[in-house]
């Protein structure tokens, strides 16, 4: 009896870890190519970091002195400050034109549709492409904003928007803005097309006003959209390299100098380990950022 | 049904399916690995500069497969653009896949040759020069790597590249300016007579750019120096960096540098010349060359000259641009006759003709390219003779390209007339900033 009871039980194990073993066979590729293709790059710009490799040597362990060199830079500290600024204002801006519009646009209105593709035309464009029509927009001679400025007597000086520091960092965030406010429209067109117009009867039977509808229905409502919408726009903003790189180098006088611009220049310089220290002084806080992103999406999902 | 035979029925099993992803794992790793060299065949794979002529780099690529097709050498020629060559060498030297020989500007063969990535040219070198007349001094001096403590030549010389000054003879002229600027306050002068919208004098940048450390030069022509003799302490708190900063914001309250100049990218001067609206700018050529083609009013409106000089002298650094063979290179013996053809004077005659190098070898001189009909050869050629070697006065060492790869000497320009500082402060800083990367070399 002792036997027959303890054969099934053993079958039942050895069936119960085959199909175990047989999950993780599948799902091993994946795995493996998750590790290759992003831990193992990811945690060897760490490693590099706390070196001094330069192009053709594996350079050789040196603790903080990347960092500590970058953190004496003042090129560092600007990097800090137009980055931040860049992030709080260009995403501020988004928000408040993606808002707007997708609130216009969620109107019942003739031809919106033609409007929201319309709406959609800077997200589409190539990046370069965006950039450099805005650096030609900007040119001092001949360009658009100035031949428009001069032309029409609104400002009969020609602005040197992209060459002065009082301008060069507001174009830079008003073509950063004109890039990416679509992507803003679009998530909260979605999420207002998904509150409950229930949500609203109900208000108005209770004799709230527009913006009271608005400040109490609407806002909660697209709330989490707008949270998540946020941070992946912050990531991707203080990740950008593009927007400066083609407007104006980080200049003039590090007036837009931001960290991957910061990075781009310590690969020119060959030093690689001063480059990657550059990227990995970012990690925490796009770390943060990335969790926070994460965590609200799953928790949405569910 | 037996489950023996419902697997039949179904034909697949768990363990077929591992079996057959074990397969496929195992075809996918055998691909990955390389054959060996045996079964591949030998084949010389060879790393072209990608410069802006097609003409140039077809030449190039037609020669080097000719001469494998004529030598029995399996050839595979791959042009890179030289502003990408840096990132392109950095992935083969990690991944063990540099090519048998390639093309590349001095500061990065330089920079690889501490690394020990390449085998000794000396008596390649020392053959070419014999049966063509010697190098020319700047060339010669620039690729001795004897200092660096390594392999004296690592590098055949094939082409020489720096700074023109491209004027607009059509405007100069009939303000009474018939020769080019001798010095610095000359070019102002002559700036400042054809500065009249939209053409502003000097299309010179003052940006995060490598055009912009045009400016080192200035400054040292005016006798201010990077550093000291040993190349160690940098010597930018003097008069003589005052002295130049005093010309050049001189030259920018008087509002002749072209608008937009503090941020422009590498094409900026390019741009602003191709468009009519600079006066004079600092170009390899590579602006006399579009015009050549695209605009040939403005080309015959042009003229070449050397940079002009301040007080202590011109200051014209050269760059030089090498053929190496890499030390890992399993056919080394092909490689250096392929670049011994490549130093041929009918190849490099015809070479010459298209691309924007100028003369490295004393018998070059006497080619049809050089023979004065075109002007932007012409200029190179005088480059060539009289330009100085990399750095000069200041010693060329791994500092020196650091402090240029950061742009001190143009950030220190933009801190005088875009923040408008003091030129004390503004060198306190650059002061502080470049002896911080000196002494990482220390």
């Amino acid at each position: 009896m002792t036997v027959s009871a303890q054969v099934p039980a053993r079958s039942r194990f050895a069936g119960g870890l085959r199909l175990k073993l047989f999950a993780y066979a599948l799902v091993a590729p994946v795995v493996l190519l998750i590790l290759g293709l992003v831990a193992y790059p990811f945690l060897f710009a760490i490693w590099v970091s706390f070196t001094d490799m330069v192009i053709g040597s594996v350079g050789q362990f040196v603790g903080f002195k990347n960092f500590q060199y970058l953190a004496g830079t003042a090129t560092f500290w600007s990097a800090i400050w137009n980055t931040v600024t860049i992030v709080l204002v260009s995403d501020g801006l988004k928000l408040a034109i993606g808002l707007g519009l997708a609130l216009l646009v969620h109107q019942k209105l003739p031809g919106r549709g033609l409007f929201r593709s319309f709406l959609m035309l800077p997200w589409a464009m190539p990046a370069f492409v965006a950039f450099l029509t805005w650096r030609v927009l900007y040119q001092p001679i001949g360009g658009g904003i100035n031949l428009i400025l001069t032309q029409t007597g609104l400002y009969p000086q020609v602005i040197d928007f992209l060459g002065q520091r009082q301008t060069a960092m507001a174009s830079v965030i008003a073509a950063s803005v004109w890039r990416g406010f679509p992507f803003w429209f679009v998530s909260i067109l979605a999420a207002l097309q998904s509150v409950p117009k229930e949500l609203y009867e109900a208000a108005i039977v209770d004799g709230a006003n527009a913006w009271q509808r608005f400040w109490n229905v609407t806002i909660p409502s697209i709330l989490p959209v707008i949270i998540v919408t946020t941070l992946l726009s912050s990531i991707w903003t203080a990740n950008g390299f593009e927007h400066v790189w083609l407007l104006t180098a980080g200049g003039p006088s590090d007036a837009t100098m931001v960290f991957p611009v910061l990075a781009y220049f310590g690969m020119q310089t060959q030093r690689i380990g001063e480059a990657a220290a550059v990227s990995v002084y970012m990690l925490p806080v796009l770390a943060i950022l990335v969790i926070f992103a994460t965590s609200l999406m799953m928790r949405r999902e569910e | 049904m037996t489950e023996g035979t419902k697997n039949q029925k179904t034909g697949w099993t768990r363990r077929r399916v591992l079996g057959t992803a074990a397969s496929g794992l195992a075809l996918a790793a055998a691909g990955g690995f390389p054959m060996p060299a045996i079964a591949q065949g030998k084949k010389l794979t060879y790393w072209g500069g990608l410069i802006f002529s097609d003409d140039a780099n077809k030449l190039l690529t037609d020669t080097i497969n000719a001469w494998g097709a004529a030598n029995g050498v399996a050839t595979e020629v791959v042009m890179i653009n030289q502003n990408e060559t840096t990132q392109k060498v950095s992935a083969a030297v990690s991944s063990n896949s540099m090519p048998d020989a390639l093309d590349m500007g001095l500061g990065l063969a330089r920079l690889l040759a501490r690394q020990s990535q390449f085998s000794d040219l000396g008596d390649l070198y020392k053959k070419i020069g014999d049966a063509q007349g010697g190098w020319f001094t700047g060339p010669d001096t620039a690729t001795d790597l004897t200092a660096d403590g390594g392999i004296a030549r690592v590098g055949i010389p094939f082409g020489v590249n720096g700074n023109l000054l491209l004027r607009r003879k059509d405007l100069l002229e009939p303000a009474g300016f018939t020769e080019p600027p001798k010095t610095w306050d000359e070019l102002v002068t002559q700036a400042e007579a054809i500065n009249k919208p939209p053409v502003s004098g000097l299309g010179l940048a003052l940006s995060n750019v490598g055009d912009a450390n045009l400016q080192v030069a200035v400054l040292q022509s005016f006798g201010g120096r990077i550093a000291d003799d040993a190349g160690k302490k940098v010597t930018l708190d003097t008069p003589e960096t005052r002295l130049w900063l005093t010309w050049l914001k001189n030259a920018w309250d008087k509002g002749l540098f072209s608008p937009g100049n503090t941020t422009w990218d590498g094409a900026g001067d390019n741009q602003a010349y191709l468009s009519g609206q600079a006066g004079f700018i600092a170009n390899t050529g590579s602006v006399g060359i579009a015009a050549r083609k695209d605009d040939p009013e403005l080309f015959q409106s042009s003229a070449f000259s050397p940079l002009p000089g301040g007080p202590k002298g011109i200051i014209s650094p050269i760059d030089v641009q090498v053929r190496a063979i890499t030390k890992a290179s399993a056919m080394q013996d092909e490689a250096k006759a392929l670049l011994e053809h490549l130093s041929s004077p009918e190849f490099m005659n015809a070479y010459f003709n298209v691309a924007i190098y100028g003369p490295v070898l004393a018998a070059q001189e006497k080619l049809q390219a050089f023979d004065g009909t075109n002007t932007i050869l012409v200029g190179l050629l005088g480059l060539a003779k009289n330009g100085t070697a990399p750095a000069y006065p200041d010693v060329n060492n791994a500092a020196f390209a650091d402090f240029n790869s950061n742009f001190l000497i143009p950030k220190l320009a933009q801190r005088v007339v875009v923040d408008g500082w003091d030129f004390d402060k503004a060198i306190a800083e650059a002061q502080a900033q470049g002896q911080a990367i000196y002494d990482k070399y220390a």
